[in-house]
């Protein structure tokens, strides 16, 4: 049984909205990381990651929003996370200071505006 | 015309002397085998001259007895032989006849004509002269009779001969028996084909050169046919002259002289090419068969996935031999949601393109079952990728998607049977979300129902294989297919399909494919779990599908089963990165409630090493902020991690 995990890529003005759903683990984080930071091409301004039909993080894919904000922010770039209310995610992502590297929004249209 | 008579005086008893030299000379000179017409043209001239005449001719009878046709003339006008009269020759004046004598040739129906004599002048015959026609007229009738039974005989030769000529040369064997069945003949056809002799072949030994594995089947089928006098006819292998086998196909029927039964006349031709062909044919035919099933096999499933939390079984059995393969698969994946979603799925027609068209029904059922939450949408892309697709298919699908941890259950059926529930308290059919077939229609609306199995059923998807039977209506096969799975019932879910294919199915063949997939979420063991894992990676996974399981079966909240489980497993990966030793390395997970407190232990035999970079260390600093007590402790070989949190209900509680 392998970790199952979807991305799905769009285009919104000058920014890539990235829906990442399923789970990412140690199996499958650097993968993720890969397909995502090969989906921003260089002349994008930044990348909403979607996390609202993410099901499980563990360390290793906190870990990659840190690498992966760190990246882009060599770039020029932008790294903005979507982390709904209801996600059973957000306390996770709160205590391990993830919007220190990456900002949290509500709802993707908030973070296409801010 | 010279007047003999009156220059010649008769002396009676010389000229009947003479007449019956002349009588006796056209008699042996006919007899002889002079030719008709040489014959006829003596006897017109022998009669006027013997009885002083001036002309004579030789009539025939036309054949509708009206008319004559001049055979031979004798003092007539030239051109007259050949010609046809419209009544005797002294009745057409132009002939200016003043006399005539006739006598007929042959008698009654056997009358071939008449013989005249003709005087230019009135005279009187008499009787004498009268019996010397007629003994010419009787000689004629002789010759006649010889010619035509030459004729005849001729006739016949030719015809044997021609038959004997057609038999030699024809391309096939020609064989006649008497009506016991014993050979009386057969042509040089056969003899050169056999090599045999004539000798060989005639009387009983006619199965000569039959392959040994084919003469029982040739004789039993001759006795058969011979005893009843019916026709026969066989393909069999026969030895030819160079010593191979060759197939041929060897007729025979009785044949009757004179309305009675006289024997056999039978043909043979050599049939090997087409027999070969025929082979060949089949072999392609057959290949093609394996080729699709190898191709059908190749495209299920190899394994069913091992999905933690669910026991699942499937079966899938080609038609009979003699069918051809059908497009039938199942499929079941775990979705990004964590529930498991089902197919099973029929495409119309068979052969290579309908398991070409399932192998494609399935890689759309794989990517679209992973993007779409709902079975209705998930049906209604495959539909819309059918309908835009090149090729015309129609296929059938149940797709359903499963929560494992509530027993809810979503699904679509595109003019599927519908899926059997066998919960404790029976069998029962769900019913609703039908649709039709995809490749039917688009746009077509697709609907979808839910339900909620209830906890230790089971749940069978199937194909119509396994109840479609011309001549029993479906309700009743689906109430027999209800009856036997409800008398299957059993842990083992393997069992279940075999006995659930030997109730519906019976011993023999299905006339079409049958897909069976049974599903089962495994029983929830609520208090406690004790796990020993592969430290392996991979082996995360299922744990956290069965920490989930076992933390909703206790009344964990999203949250907090998502919180425990990403601690335990934090440990879990420590565990399987420090772990010493070979592959085959394993640790344990143990997980209770203990008066609303959840006690997980992990243990493996390796040692931590502390922290090593910023992101072991970011796994271990989550353990410590979401439990509310951990402990890591060196016991014999290994660590083990111990960690408590009590839940929000127990702690309201």
């Amino acid at each position: 049984m392998t970790t199952p995990s979807e991305i799905a890529v769009e285009r919104r003005g000058g920014t890539v909205v990235a829906h990442l759903g399923g789970e990412v683990d140690m199996t499958n984080a650097a993968h993720v990381r890969d397909e995502l930071l090969a989906s921003i091409p260089n002349d994008a301004l930044g990348l909403v990651l979607d996390l609202g039909e993410c099901r499980y993080l563990d360390s290793a894919a906190i870990e990659v929003v840190f690498d992966m904000a760190r990246r882009m922010r060599r770039r020029r770039q932008d790294l903005r996370l979507v982390v709904p209310l209801s996600s059973p995610l957000k306390r996770v992502l709160e205590l391990t200071d993830v919007a220190s590297a990456a900002p949290l929004y509500e709802s993707l249209d908030s973070a296409l505006e801010g | 015309m010279p007047r003999r008579r009156a220059e010649h005086p008769r002396d009676e008893p010389r000229t009947q002397t003479r007449q019956q030299a002349a009588v006796a000379d056209l008699g042996r000179r006919a007899l002889a085998g002079m030719g008709l017409d040489e014959l006829l043209g003596e006897a017109a001239e022998t009669a006027a001259r013997e009885l002083g005449a001036d002309r004579g001719a030789v009539l025939e009878l036309t054949g509708d007895g009206r008319g004559v046709l001049v055979r031979a003339a004798h003092g007539f006008h030239e051109g007259l032989v050949g010609e046809a009269l419209p009544a005797a020759p002294e009745e057409v004046p132009d002939l200016r006849i003043a006399s005539a004598l006739a006598a007929p040739i042959g008698e009654g129906r056997h009358q071939f004509g008449a013989i005249g004599v003709y005087t230019d002048v009135p005279r009187r015959f008499g009787d004498d002269d009268a019996n010397f026609l007629q003994a010419v007229a009787n000689v004629i009738g002789a010759g006649v009779e010889r010619v035509r039974q030459d004729e005849r005989v001729r006739g016949m030769r030719k015809s044997e001969s021609d038959f004997r000529d057609l038999a030699d040369t024809a391309p096939v064997m020609i064989w006649t028996t008497d009506e016991r069945g014993l050979v009386t003949f057969v042509n040089e056809g056969w003899l050169s084909y056999t090599g045999t002799t004539l000798e060989e072949e005639l009387g009983p030994s006619w199965s000569l050169g039959v392959h040994p594995d084919d003469a029982e089947e040739v004789l039993a089928t001759w006795d058969e046919a011979l005893a009843e006098r019916r026709p026969w006819e066989l393909e069999y292998r026969l030895r030819r002259s160079d010593g191979e086998y060759r197939w041929i196909v060897d007729r025979g029927m009785p044949r009757y002289e004179r309305g009675r039964y006289a024997g056999y006349v039978g043909t043979a031709i050599d049939i090997h090419e087409r027999k070969l062909m025929e082979g060949r044919l089949r072999e392609v035919y057959e290949r093609e068969h394996r080729i699709a099933e190898t191709l059908q096999r190749s495209l299920l499933p190899e394994r069913l996935p091992e999905i933690e939390g669910l026991d699942l079984a499937a079966r899938y059995l080609p038609a009979g031999s003699g069918a051809a393969v059908g497009g039938d698969w199942y499929d079941a994946l775990e979705r990004p949601d964590g529930r498991v979603a089902l197919v099973v799925g029929d495409v119309v027609g068979q052969g290579l393109r309908a398991a070409a068209i399932m192998g494609q029904l399935r890689n759309a059922f794989r990517a679209y079952g992973l993007v779409e939450s709902s079975p209705a949408e998930v049906v209604a892309r495959i539909n819309r990728l059918v309908m835009t697709g090149e090729e015309e298919a129609m296929a059938t699908l149940l797709y359903l998607v499963l929560d494992r941890e509530t027993g809810e259950v979503a699904y679509t059926s595109a003019g599927h049977p519908p899926p059997l529930v066998l919960a404790p308290d029976g069998a029962r059919f769900l019913e609703g979300g039908r649709s039709v077939p995809v490749g039917a229609a688009e746009p077509a609306v697709f609907r979808e129902n839910t339900s909620v199995l209830p906890p230790g059923s089971s749940l069978l998807l199937y194909t119509d294989g396994l109840v479609e039977r011309r001549d029993v209506p479906l309700e009743r096969r689906l109430r027999e297919l209800a009856t036997a799975a409800a008398g299957g019932e059993s842990d083992d879910l393997d069992q279940l399909c075999d006995h659930v294919l030997d109730r519906v199915l019976g011993p023999s063949e299905p006339g079409d494919d049958v897909a069976l997939l049974a599903v089962r979420p495994k029983p929830v063991a609520a208090e406690r779990i004790s796990m020993a894992l592969p430290a392996d990676p991979q082996s995360l996974v299922g744990l956290r599908r069965r920490l989930g399981r076992f933390l909703h079966a206790a009344g964990a909240s999203p949250i907090e089963a998502y919180e425990i489980t990403l601690t335990v497993c934090e440990a879990a990966g420590n565990a399987i990165e420090h772990a010493y030793g070979p592959a085959d390395a394993t640790y344990e997970v143990h997980a209770a409630f203990e008066d609303g407190e959840l006690v997980a232990e992990v243990r493996d035999r390796g040692s931590w090493r502390g922290r090593r970079g910023t992101y072991r260390g970011r796994g271990l600093k989550i353990i410590e902020l979401l439990m509310d007590d951990v402990r890591v402790s060196t016991e014999h070989e290994g660590t083990v991690v111990r960690m408590r949190r009590r839940l929000a209900a127990a702690k309201a509680a």
